[in-house]
């Protein structure tokens, strides 16, 4: 074997065996772009002329909730084709990374169903709490368990959610469903276009130094 | 600097395969013999006998869980295989680049 043919060949099986573990496909980010802007946009449909505002419907609660459901379900599936036939460490921490980010959410929505039932402001507030806040938590969770790894591309990457979220909850209970749903459906295909640049990417050089 | 410089356990096509695909993987993770075959589209015979090869210069471990039909045999590279991948791709480059 030739050193450029090994060369060609460490690079190649090296980027493959990346693309194949890495669950993160452009085609995910795709569907979540969609369920963004879906989700939201049709609760935004629902609450933009609310005056005063009342709260989404439950008829739109049901069906953002439920793309989220499929969201979930479309990262759980692309994650367990992904890393079939890996253990070892890894998944262990990212086992227990997963109940801990599941206890602080929960114990996020028991302290917002307190608030909510508390009966002391108006939906305006508990909906911009509920949704913005909710976002910044992830983002935050997020950006700590990916400090934690030194991933700092994806410690920046939720800069822009929080900022989203934020500008969501300036934008007011009926005016942050849009901002969100737009600002995150434009994030997620920009990730999308990266992942896809990326692979491309490493296609390119491949073939450069191919030999 | 020739080509006799680089490991000749390594510099086997299958074998280059093998190392490369499990050095993507974290220290302490491991694969499984049948997601890597099908990563590498390698035949079970072909896959077995390189990598008891490695095994035996100490470049990877392989562990077994299980019994039976439901047994599992999982695959990681060794410290040592990691230190002799970076060595590999060093001199690689190095002859890559004339030195």
């Amino acid at each position: 074997m030739e050193p450029g043919e090994a060369a060609r060949l460490l690079a190649q099986t090296q980027a493959h065996s990346r693309r194949s573990l890495d669950f993160r496909a452009p085609w995910v980010s795709l569907v979540a772009a969609a369920v963004a802007l879906v989700g939201f946009g049709i609760v935004w449909l629902n609450v933009r002329n609310q005056h005063p505002f009342t709260g989404p419907s439950p008829v739109s609660l049901v069906v953002f909730y439920g793309l989220i459901a499929l969201r979930i379900a479309t990262v759980i599936y692309a994650r367990a084709r992904a890393r079939a036939g890996v253990s070892g460490h890894s998944v262990k921490v990212q086992r227990e990374e997963a109940v801990v980010m599941g206890g602080v959410l929960l114990v996020w929505y028991v302290m917002l169903i307190a608030i909510a039932s508390s009966g002391q402001h108006d939906a305006g507030f508990d909906w911009s709490l509920g949704l913005s806040g909710t976002l910044i938590v992830l983002a935050v969770l997020w950006a700590g368990r990916c400090a934690i790894h030194k991933s700092w591309r994806e410690v920046a990457l939720t800069v822009p959610v929080g900022l989203i979220a934020a500008v969501g909850a300036i934008a007011g209970p009926r005016g942050m469903w849009l901002v969100n749903g737009v600002g995150l459906c434009v994030l997620l295909l920009m990730i999308a276009a990266l992942g896809n640049w990326q692979r491309r990417g490493t296609r390119t050089h491949l073939v450069r130094t191919g030999a | 600097m020739t080509a006799a410089a680089l490991d000749p356990l390594i510099h086997v096509p299958a074998r280059l395969q093998i190392m490369a695909a499990l050095a993507t993987l974290p220290d302490g993770d491991q694969l499984s013999f049948k997601r890597l075959q099908d990563m590498l589209e390698l035949t079970p015979g072909n896959l077995i006998t390189h990598l008891r090869k490695l095994e035996e210069a100490g470049y990877l471990a392989t562990s077994k869980t299980g019994s039976g039909p439901a047994s599992r045999t999982s695959v990681a590279l060794t410290y040592d295989g990691r230190h002799a991948l970076d060595i590999y791709a060093t001199t690689l480059r190095g002859l890559l680049n004339g030195v």
